[in-house]
This record gives structure tokens, sequence and C-alpha cells, in this order.
């Protein structure tokens, strides 16, 4: 038979209550700090060099060849080019609204990157009337790889494994600074 | 009256709870729950980048947060350098009569044939003469014991209706002030 459970369990004296009240102060003190601190404006930033040129380093370039892809936007068209003719130049007409395809023009750089894995500088040549909210968006579509395009590789010299390209054309470079087109 | 009155306070007397207590623990989940948003998106970068009212930044992708730097901001009206009005624009000529407000430079404040903004370059230059300074008498110095050199990092904010020529004027007028590399800002894009 088993033994009758003691009384003394059920007594309210043994319930012990945990005071809640400085927990609550360092909280609300907290929140109140993290509220005042924090920022919720996210800012992102875009960094693009001044070109820098020289006789020497075009007397350089001659010789190389280099690709300098060149991307300019022109009133009804975008056009997607190299000066030393690496690539085939590509027309791509403006949207509906006027604005430069960024999307076409994000398309058409894959081409490019798999035939030029290790390229990272992109030259943007916008018009005087190129709007800020359009220069951004277009640098974006140059450099960035998004989670829908196709994937990309590059094989790394020092191991021969192939890697996933994460950027396309980071260095975004503006050619007509001292231009007046 | 007086048996009637004696009945209900004795009732009355009997409601009365002997000792209230609040019930914290719903209070503490809510507030648990608000620190725990407030970690996920409190911001750990220390910069300090000042907007100005009425400005609309663009959108983009970029991951790539902005370490301090002298800071430009181009609104439609005006320029702010370091939270210093520096100039305004006037309204084009062809744009008075019209809804389309276009601004441009004053031509006052212009020279190298229009590419150069003066007003700007002084105070890049008084900015820059300022880091200089500092970077003298900082006791950190390059490998020959030299002091550091300047950087050259300007920050551009630029509102999202700001045409290019505007923006080239700017970064031209800093670069011959020895602004070497622009970080143009934007809003970050919530994925």
């Amino acid at each position: 038979m088993l033994k009758r459970p003691s009384s003394r369990r059920k007594s309210k004296k043994d319930q012990i209550e945990l005071n809640l009240v400085p927990f609550i102060d360092a909280m609300v003190t907290l929140i109140g700090f993290m509220l005042f601190t924090t920022s919720f404006l996210a800012i992102v930033s875009i960094e693009s060099p001044f070109p820098r040129t020289s006789s020497a380093d075009i007397e350089q370039k001659i010789q190389e060849k280099p690709l300098q892809l060149t991307v300019s936007i022109r009133e009804k068209e975008s056009e997607i080019w190299s000066p030393f003719e690496r690539i085939a130049s590509k027309v791509i007409p403006h949207t509906a609204e006027g604005q430069p395809d960024v999307s076409a023009i994000h398309q058409a750089l894959f081409p490019i990157k798999t035939q030029f894995p290790n390229e990272t500088k992109i030259v943007i040549v916008p018009t005087a009337r190129t709007t800020y909210d359009i220069l951004i968006s277009l640098m974006d579509g140059l450099r960035n790889v998004e989670p829908t395009d196709p994937p990309l590789f590059r094989k790394n010299p020092a191991t021969g494994v192939d890697e996933a390209v994460k950027t396309l054309f980071p260095e975004v470079i503006f050619g007509n600074l001292l231009g007046d087109t | 009256m007086a048996f009637y009155r004696s009945i209900r306070s004795r009732r009355n007397r009997r409601k009365l709870p002997g000792s209230f207590e609040l019930q914290l623990t719903s209070m503490m989940d809510v507030l648990v729950i608000i620190v725990v948003f407030l970690l996920k998106s409190y911001s750990t970068s220390t910069n300090s980048f000042a907007t100005v009212p009425g400005l609309k930044l663009p959108i983009s992708a970029s991951q790539d947060v902005p370490a301090d730097s002298l800071q430009v901001i181009i609104t439609p009206e005006s320029l702010t350098f370091e939270n210093e009005r520096i100039l305004d624009f006037v309204l084009t000529a062809g744009s008075i009569e019209t809804n389309d407000a276009v601004y441009e430079f004053k031509n006052t404040d212009m020279d190298e044939g229009g590419r150069r903004i003066v007003p700007l370059y002084d105070a890049l230059m008084k900015a820059r003469d300022k880091q200089e300074l500092l970077r003298a008498k900082s006791p950190q110095k390059d490998a020959e014991g030299k002091p550091l050199p300047f950087e050259g990092f300007l920050a551009i904010q630029a509102d999202k209706s700001v045409p290019y020529e505007t923006v080239r004027k700017i970064m031209y007028t800093a670069a011959t002030a020895g602004y070497r590399v622009f970080r143009f800002l934007a809003m970050k894009k919530e994925i």
C-alpha cells in the first residue's frame, strides 16, 4: 500500500515566486537604449575610383589590347563594346519608358564574363540626363550576380578547382568624367 | 436602511482581494520578443551618415557597408557638404513656366569652362587640409615614419532625380581637390 502523500507539498508556503521586477527594469532600459541608438535606415555603398591615365598607360594598352569592357548609354539605346574589339559589340534598345534596359544589359554580360572570367573592370559612359536612380540600378546590374541568374564558374589557378563567381564586374569606372558627352 | 448597508458592506469586504499580484510573465514575453527583434535589426556599423529632409535615395542590391568618410549630399535644389549647405541651384529658364522644375548650377559658382564647382572645391580643400593636419599630428606613421597619406574617399548621397551631369561635375571637382575614390550611397534592398 502506498504511503499517503505528505500534505506539506500542497501547502502554499513552499511556492517560490520569482521576483521579475528588476529583470523588467533591465529590459526596459535595454529597449530604450537600443531604440535610441538603432539606425533603421540601412545604407550601402558602391565604390568607384576616379580614372587615371598617362601616355605610358595608353602605349601599353595599345600593345596589350585589353578587354576594357564599356557600356555606353545613349539617347535611345545602350551599347556594350570593347575599344580594342575584343568582343562583338551589342546594342540594347531602351525600355518603353526611355530608360536603359538594365535587365537586358545584365543578361548580355554573362557570356562576356564566361569568356573573360578574370576581368573585374567595366567602364560606364552615361548621358548627362541619366538620373542617379538609373545610375545605381545600372551599377548594380553590372556588378552583382542575382540568385536567379545562371551559375558562373572560374578555375582557381592555385588549386585548379572551379569556383563559383559571385560578382560580374565589381569595379565600375566612369568613362566620361572629363568629356562633354 | 442601516441593516441593508451593513450587509452590502460585508459582501464588498469579502470581494476585496487580500493581496493583489501583477501577472508579469506575459509582459516579460513581450519585452523579450522586442529585445530579440531589436538585436536582430541592430546595426553594428559605426557610420554616421546624416541626411537631409526630402532626400529620396535610390535602392541598391549592394552589400557593402560604407566606412566613415566625408560626404556630399545632392538634393534637386541644393548641395550640402558635411552638414553645411554649400550652394543652391537655380531654376533653368525653360522650366520656370512648366510643372517640372529643373535646376542647374549658377554660372558664378563654376569655373574651368563649367566643369569645376568653386564653393565645393574650397570646402573640399579646407576639409582635406584639416585631415592632413590631423594625420601629421597623429602618432600613426607609415613604414618610412611619414604621416599616413590622405585617403581621398568621398561619399556621395544624391536624390533619385539628380542627373548625372550634376554628379559628374561634383566628381570632377572632388578629383581636382585630391579625392580619388567615390562612394555612391543608396538604401539597402530588402531581400
